[in-house]
């Protein structure tokens, strides 16, 4: 008898169509891996199995958890199933604990919501639990609270809370995808041994190819709402009979056809020169300052004319911190930083605005990071304010027409307000805004994370041309090996503060030398080409 | 936590510091001698001046400021200008009256916004829901001083269960003096407690979407489990602010409904004070009220690390 069976499936919300004539199962001790970009589906499929659905939303079609129709169940035998047959981890471990509850109570609750046993019980097996996903409640007391631990240890006790009734169906939503690489793998090591262990069957829901071909026994490929492809995962990583498989697959893929014109005697458009930036930590006594905390420690870095440069590292290794202080953001405590050989920002000074010009950004969030009621055309035209003698009238228009057109975009798009745009279009006019200056550096924090597969390879194309035609260097700052390595000319690992090993792309990728390095690379999972597959 | 106390304390201490500063300053600067009011338009100049050395009003700023402080630190608020009897005597027995009669209006308040806003984030968009969203409406957008005088005639005039004002003392009693504070607490109470349910409710719907309730849903708790379990603590920060803030202005803000009921409480008092010129009990009074409003905000501040473990450690 499979523990998930799945027939037929339709949604809708609000009277809209969402998912139609989805079909899955899963047997005990298997994975399917059910994968697809943002939009697809896949996430309000796992919603109603567990029955967790928007109001407004109606279902048709048969699920069957472990032979029982959901259908037939009230909402008591519901919440009777939920957590004890079916279990769900979702994708942002910051917020999926409570802030005001203990991590030991959080995870005795599932117990003791589903068991008739004291708390006492509870609390023991809670941390027998805590032990089984890694956290040794020696170290990690359960008295702890959410806000002091990691997002790795946090969603080790999102797993914990899941798996505590050794549920017959594992949930797991982009259980990774907010993790660094490293973090990643031991989760995904350690959902893989649960599942063996407990003989549970899990879904395992992804929109990255890499994880999924490396984890799952069986894959379902959704696209709108649809299940276009489906078989074993071996089979379908061979055979890939569907169009969107196929474009999924080579997008993730995707190398941008890229010429390199490093202009190497040239004058660096960035020179970093032994920068330090502090933040002061919160007070610990009342008369003594406490020691600031060093994020970026004596960086040194050069960026020659036309060179694109990767910066890699895992969350909180400063990465972030320095981008902040090359934009000049934030003061510096130590070190300057010069731009086409002349300072922009030095320790004990402010920055020199009139070089400011020669710098410009592209933040991860094409959502978040402009004004909604500006017009594209104010947005994109903003930085010009930092050149002298901005141009006015017509010629402005055009310089805002130029801009545009070259990321791919309509003149008349000037015109729109922000919300009418994709998340890639948007990164779009987020380049555009950072082109219209003609600056000779631009950083480029974690631009093309937040979009899916296929937007991804169409920015990262966008990207590799403007550099080849206009010359412009990026400083490319990404959690994501395997996109730095298609950009990049030569890449920068950063790891608590400092650079701990540069060299060109290909040198770093194919013979790391640091041991830091090798651990990421090792980490990082690798879509096999369908050949080996 | 005990490093978080200090510091809050002498933050506490500051901010004191500073407004005596500026309420001792602000009663200097505003037109009107307190002496030659005392004396009448037609007194006597040397008789005014001999009133004002006796009052101290002759001595340098510096040196009245420092008497000021300095008697109140021991406990010694002044004479009062205008009844010739200690200041603190004069704000003691107002005070028997306006601290009760707050804490009551903010009891009633708390115990009704609490429900309302919790039935109504629960049931959203559901009559229960609506009920609520109208009647809130109503309660901030109705003149308390207007819905006293309907209290008045409905329970005071019609069916005599209250008297219709003054306070009897409370020698006359608990129930006695708490029965006369019981209509102008149910005034000052309702656009409290309009505005207090309107955040409870806000705060709590923010609460239910939010990623921890999916999570303890996914566990198989019902939607009320989840409710009262997880979200309503989290909702509280928000509501809790709100509660401090009515404080402080409940505390001196009730003048209108002390008007309406005869009830002689510190808003009165002020009022009075003010218009006789009387600035010594002015500026005692106004520096109470800012001890009370940086008390409270002292007890709220420890409500809120109480309520969220995240802002314990910066309290550590």
């Amino acid at each position: 008898m499979s523990v998930l069976s799945v027939r037929n499936l339709a949604l809708s919300i609000g009277g809209t169509p969402i998912l139609h004539d989805v079909d899955l199962s899963v047997e005990a001790g298997e994975i399917l891996g059910v994968v697809g970009e943002s939009g697809s589906g896949k996430s309000l499929t796992a919603l109603s199995i567990m029955q967790l659905l928007p109001r407004s939303a109606k279902w048709a079609g048969e699920i069957e958890v472990a032979g029982n129709s959901i259908g037939a169940m009230n909402e008591k035998a519901l919440c009777k199933m939920r957590g004890r047959d079916v279990a769900m981890i979702f994708q942002e471990p910051m917020t999926a604990l409570n802030p005001v509850h203990t991590i030991g109570h959080q995870i005795a609750e599932t117990i003791l919501i589903h068991n008739e046993c004291s708390r006492a019980q509870a609390s023991e097996r809670a941390a027998a639990l805590m032990h089984r996903v890694g956290l040794d409640p020696k170290k990690i007391s359960p008295d702890r609270y959410p806000h002091e631990l990691s997002g790795g240890q946090r969603q080790r006790v999102a797993i914990a809370m899941a798996i505590a009734l050794r549920p017959k169906l594992l949930i797991a939503d982009e259980p990774t995808t907010a993790l660094d690489v490293t973090t990643q793998a031991q989760i995904l090591d350690l959902l893989r041994n649960l599942v063996k262990q407990d003989r549970m069957g899990m879904i395992f829901i992804t929109h990255d190819l890499a994880v999924i071909s490396n984890l799952a026994d069986k894959i379902a490929v959704m696209r709108h709402g649809e299940v276009v492809e489906a078989g074993p995962t071996d089979t379908v990583f061979r055979e890939m009979r569907h169009d969107y498989t196929r474009a999924l697959f080579s997008a993730s893929a995707h190398v941008p056809k890229r010429e390199a014109h490093i202009n190497a005697d040239g004058e660096p458009v960035l020179a970093v020169d032994e920068v330090v930036r502090e933040y002061a930590r919160p007070r610990k006594s009342l008369f003594q300052a406490s020691r600031p905390f060093r994020a970026v420690d004596s960086v040194t870095l050069k960026i020659r004319p036309g060179e694109n440069v990767g910066l890699v590292g895992e969350s909180g290794c400063g990465k972030s911190t320095l981008a902040r202080a090359i934009l000049a953001l934030d003061r510096l405590q130590g070190g300057k930083i010069l731009l086409n050989g002349r300072v922009f920002s030095q320790a004990g000074a402010g920055p020199d605005m009139r070089q400011r010009a020669g710098v410009q950004v592209v933040f991860q969030d094409p959502y978040g990071s402009f004004n909604p009621r500006h017009t594209v055309r104010r947005l994109v035209a903003e930085p010009l304010y930092l050149i002298e003698n901005a141009p006015a009238g017509a010629e402005r228009e055009a310089k805002i027409t130029r801009a545009l057109e070259e990321v791919g975009l309509q003149a008349s798009d000037a015109d729109k307000y922000i919300h009418e745009f994709s998340g890639g279009q948007r990164q779009r006019i987020a380049i555009a805004r950072a082109l219209i200056i003609e600056p000779s550096l631009i950083v480029l924090d974690e631009a093309v994370s937040a979009l899916d597969v296929s937007i991804r390879a169409q920015i990262l194309d966008l990207l590799a041309s403007l550099s080849t035609r206009l010359g412009v260097s990026y400083l490319f700052i990404s959690h994501d090996l395997s996109v730095v390595r298609s950009i990049t000319d030569r890449v920068m690992v950063m790891r608590e503060g400092r650079i701990v090993e540069e060299g060109t792309t290909e040198e770093v990728f194919l013979a790391p030398k640091h041991a830091y390095t090798k651990m990421l690379i090792a980490a990082t999972p690798v879509l096999k080409a369908p050949a080996e597959a | 936590m005990t490093l978080y106390l200090l510091r809050r304390l002498l933050a506490l201490m500051l901010t004191l510091i500073a407004a005596s500063i500026v309420v001792f300053l602000v009663t200097e600067i505003i037109p009107g001698d307190p002496a030659s009011f005392m004396m009448g338009i037609n007194a006597d100049p040397q008789a005014v001046a001999a009133l004002r050395s006796e009052l101290g009003l002759d001595q340098p700023l510096v040196t009245r400021y420092l008497a000021w402080v300095i008697g109140m630190v021991q406990g010694d608020f002044g004479l009062s200008y205008t009844y010739k009897v200690p200041v603190s005597e004069l704000v003691g027995d107002r005070i028997l009256i306006s601290l009760p009669l707050t804490l009551y209006a903010l009891l009633l308040s708390t115990l009704i916004a609490f429900p309302a806003g919790v039935v109504a984030a629960a049931r959203r968009n559901t009559a229960a829901d609506f009920a609520v969203i109208g009647a809130t409406q109503l309660g901030v957008a109705i003149p308390n001083f207007w819905f006293a005088m309907l209290l008045v005639l409905a329970f005071a005039v019609n069916l005599q269960w209250f008297s219709a004002g003054g306070f009897p003392g409370w020698d006359a009693g608990f129930l006695e003096a708490m029965k006369a504070l019981t209509l102008p607490a149910i005034a000052l109470a309702l656009p409290q407690a309009s505005i207090l349910a309107r955040v409870m409710r806000s705060s709590l719907l923010d609460t239910l979407d939010e990623d921890f309730v999916r999570t303890a849903r996914a566990k198989g708790l019902t939607r009320s489990q989840t409710l009262w379990r997880h979200a309503l603590r989290n909702a509280l920060i928000p509501v809790l602010t709100i509660v401090g803030l009515q404080f402080s202005f409940l505390l001196a803000g009730g003048i209108i409904i002390e008007n309406v009921f005869y009830l002689p409480g510190l808003g009165r008092l002020v009022f009075q004070a003010i218009t006789q010129r009387d600035l010594i009990v002015v500026r005692s009074v106004i520096i109470l009220l800012v001890f009370a409003v940086v008390a409270v905000t002292f007890l709220v501040d420890i409500a809120y690390a109480v309520a969220d473990p995240r802002l314990r450690r910066r309290a550590r």
